[in-house]
């Protein structure tokens, strides 16, 4: 009794506390969300959350000062004296506020409290990343031509090119070197694979230059095959690793019982292992893929900015244009490029919780 | 009993291996550094043949320049590669300028554009992969690598005598630059812009009865008038992320030319004149003048550093105008409302000379084009570009200055433009932005931090400038 409401309580507070988390991790994205159907203009000057109904001091009557009154000495209004810094603040009298409505004129307006909602919400945002912005360029007699950039889709796709090969490749070579690490037994088995561990500790940023170097040699820059190799090296230690670390786990009987039945390492693996590790294979091809699919060092450096094969995060980068006075398109953009991982998540989703472990020994 | 050597072992065998992996890592590099010996080379070897094609017959036939080649579909079905850090807007009208080139010679130009050419240019560089031609905004970056060897000398390439008829002698000197065996002509200049422009928004300022000021006296008495009819006379934003200080920069290089000589400024911008010299200090006074009077900034002295430099002209445009002048170079018109137009509701003053001595200086920048390949149609896309043709549609469009000579003056379509364009053409001292000047440490280090960390109050005016001293050191 005891135990259980002990676990009870327990479990309220793990979901509290993942509650709160789940909150503050969603709290900015909602917020990008709502700025991302925001015009400009609103980005600019309010938060997201003024979109909400929400008090708010609003416009009342105006009174007029006397054109030269000085700003620097204390100023009079309705027998009581204010500073300039309060006006220009906004000061409570009784149940409303003065402020400088325009200080050059001199008029100072009572403002109200009342309820306020600023429900402009516009596609804008989304048309222009998702079918390219427009251009105004000026022709020689004047006259205005408008020249339409283009949208996500080709980045879109280009991405998706890199990503699916960059993430299978790595997967499938570390599945099978992981089996061969966790069940084969050769010579240097141990020696190698503290190589592939300690791997994990390069950063890549080390190899760039030399590999460039090598690319360059081979004429592999800014082609596709590059990247797949590059993203395919960079991910394989930690794939390795993590398939290792599963591959190992399963229970030695079953290979056992298959080896008695005759069965090869190649039966073994494409019969057992894979169907077995299959949810191993979903959470690390979802990593894989997010890291390739969110990739901008690696993009930037091996295949760079052509349009025909630039990918989407760099494409994203450039639309805030080339001093980034176009920053508020990043809301609705980082919301595009969500889409993607997103589904993958969703449809990968269902292989986290199938417990497939259970029952495989009985057979 | 069994774990603890095993364990040992393994222990060991990481030892060993982070030791010879740290080992293979170094021998990895001095393999790599075999490499580019080599691929220069086998770059070279071609390059050098058309060198002499192309030498041979200029002295044999002289059948004109590589562009008067080009513009005969010599070198059609070429590819030049470019890369630079035009993107978005800017590339497409870059590209719209090129467009008649492309189709008249059949040379395909393929640009490149990143938003992080600054990183990027280096490893492409040092990677072998080099484009073409590259862009730099900053020539303190392409000085950086001109030392390296790697950029092509175009003493030899174009034709010094058109240069010199084409440019104003200012931007010749600004393209020279330490090569590995002596000085060498590293780039040319393409695009330019004005960094000594006051914007403010003409309609209003005209209705309020103002007149622009012509020297720095008045600049100041009519801020101070600004100030009492209500308004804070400036519009003043440093913020660009990790960018921020940049803007104060223009501000001291301005303010600089306009105090002591441009030799002296010179001095400052190749390190002779150190930062806490009376020079400096005395400019950096001039301007906390203004910086540091709350009735003049708009927001107040602390919203200086958190206040965008892109966001800080829009007060201007509100109605009435809750500022009314805003520092910063002609590029900043892409951040003025769409609605606002040119020479109606926005125009720009030059900002006043203080001490009359020294004329009227004006700060520019620009992108300098540098070659990294030499062969005959690059060339002939270089020396395209010394022609103000091939700027002539971004020029129309608006928002850059064109630094050639046959640049026309017609081809700006708007009055502010084309005043700019005189400007550039009739200064009596033209000098480039200082801090794209200095080495990165400092141009794009100390100096954005020390001027921040100065205006927002974190250090006084004497540690803020030892500090931005202190990057020539390091």
């Amino acid at each position: 009794m005891v135990g259980k409401k002990k676990r009870k309580g327990g479990k309220t507070l793990v979901n509290i506390t993942l509650g709160v988390i789940c909150f503050l991790w969603l709290l900015p994205t909602l917020g990008l969300f709502i700025s991302s159907f925001r015009p400009a203009a609103d980005i600019l000057q309010t938060g997201w959350w003024k979109v909400f109904p929400h008090q708010e001091w609003t416009a009342g009557e105006t009174l007029q000062l006397s054109k030269d009154s000085d700003l620097r000495a204390p100023i009079e209004i309705n027998g009581k004296t204010y500073s300039d810094d309060e006006l220009k603040a906004g000061v409570k009298a009784d149940d409303s506020r003065l402020i400088w409505e325009n200080r050059r004129a001199r008029t100072v307006n009572v403002q109200e409290q009342g309820w306020k909602t600023t429900p402009e919400l516009t596609l804008d945002n989304y048309n222009n990343v998702l079918s390219g912005k427009e251009y105004k360029l000026k022709e020689a007699d004047g006259s205005e031509t408008t020249q339409k950039g283009t949208g996500l889709s080709q980045a879109f796709w280009n991405t998706l090119t890199i990503a699916v090969p960059a993430t299978v490749i790595p997967v499938l070579i570390a599945s099978f070197a992981a089996y061969a690490f966790a069940w084969l037994r050769f010579p240097g088995r141990k020696t190698l694979f503290v190589i592939i561990i300690a791997m994990l500790v390069i950063p890549i940023q080390v190899a760039l230059i030399p590999v460039l170097k090598d690319y360059t040699a081979l004429g592999l820059n800014g082609s596709y095959l590059g990247i797949w190799l590059a993203h395919t090296a960079f991910g394989l230690p930690l794939v390795t690793y993590f398939m290792y670390n599963f591959i190992s786990q399963l229970p030695k009987d079953l290979f056992e019982s298959a080896f008695i039945d005759g069965a090869s390492h190649f039966t073994i693996f494409s019969r057992l292992i894979l169907p077995l590790s299959v949810p191993a294979l979903a959470s690390i091809g979802i990593f894989q893929f997010l890291w390739v699919w969110n990739d901008y060092l690696v993009s930037l450096i091996f295949i760079g900015n052509q349009p025909s094969v630039q990918v989407m995060s760099m494409k994203i980068a450039d639309l805030v244009g080339s001093r980034g006075n176009d920053w508020h398109l990043l809301t609705s953009a980082a919301f595009i490029s969500m889409l993607m991982p997103l589904a993958i998540f969703f449809l990968l989703q269902k292989y986290f919780v199938r417990g497939l472990m259970g029952g495989s020994v009985k057979g | 009993m069994r774990k603890t050597p095993g364990r040992k072992l393994s222990l060991a065998m990481v030892l060993c291996l982070s030791f010879t992996m740290m080992l293979s890592g170094c021998g990895g590099n001095n393999s790599n550094n075999a490499a580019p010996t080599k691929s220069p080379a086998a770059t070279e070897a071609p390059a050098a043949d058309n060198n002499k094609d192309t030498t041979n017959s200029a002295d044999s036939a002289v059948p004109g320049s590589p562009l008067e080649l080009a513009m005969k579909g010599e070198y059609k079905g070429t590819k030049v590669t470019m890369f630079g850090p035009f993107v978005d807007a800017d590339q497409v009208k870059f590209e719209s300028s090129i467009k008649e080139f492309e189709e008249k010679t059949g040379i395909d130009i393929q640009y490149e554009g990143s938003k992080e050419f600054e990183a990027t240019i280096n490893i492409r560089v040092d990677g072998g992969n080099a484009p073409d031609i590259a862009d730099f905004p900053q020539p303190g970056l392409l000085a950086s690598i001109a030392k390296t060897g790697k950029v092509v000398d175009l003493t030899g390439v174009l034709d010094q005598e058109k240069l010199k008829g084409n440019y104003n002698q200012s931007w010749l000197d600004m393209s020279t630059m330490d090569g590995k065996d002596g000085k060498i002509m590293a780039g040319i200049w393409n695009r330019s812009n004005v960094k000594s422009l006051v914007w403010y928004p003409k309609k209003q300022f005209d209705e309020a009865g103002y007149t622009v000021p012509q020297t720095w006296d008045e600049l100041m008495a009519l801020t101070e008038q600004i100030a009492k009819d209500g308004d804070p006379a400036w519009a003043i934003g440093i913020e660009s992320g990790a960018a921020t200080g940049w803007p104060a920069t223009d501000w001291v290089e301005n303010i600089m030319l306009r105090t002591t000589s441009p030799e002296n400024y010179d001095k400052w911008v190749s390190g002779e004149l150190p930062f806490t010299s009376p020079e400096v200090k005395n400019a950096i006074e001039v301007m906390s003048k203004i910086w540091l009077n709350e009735d003049y900034v708009y927001g107040g002295t602390k919203s200086i550093v958190t206040t965008a430099f892109g966001d800080a002209p829009k007060p201007m445009f509100d109605n009435p105008p809750k500022a009314w002048f805003n520092l910063i170079g002609n590029f900043i018109t892409s951040f003025f409302p769409e609605t606002a137009k040119v020479d109606v509701d926005y125009d720009w003053f030059y900002l006043p000379p203080i001490d009359e001595q020294y004329g009227k200086p004006v700060l520019v920048a620009g992108d300098i084009y540098a070659m990294f390949n030499d062969r005959p149609e690059v060339r002939a896309v270089m020396e395209f570009f010394t022609t103000g043709e091939s700027i002539k549609s971004w020029v129309q469009s608006g928002g850059v200055v064109a630094p050639m000579n046959d640049a026309s003056l017609d081809w700006y379509q708007s009055e502010s433009d084309r005043r700019m364009a005189q400007l550039v053409q009739e200064a009596s001292t033209l000098r480039f932005d200082g801090s794209d000047l200095m080495p990165g440490k400092v141009g794009a280090g100390t100096f954005w931090k020390g001027m921040t960390d100065y205006v927002s109050g974190t250090a006084t005016l004497d540690q803020a400038l030892e500090q931005i001293q202190s990057g020539w050191n390091n």
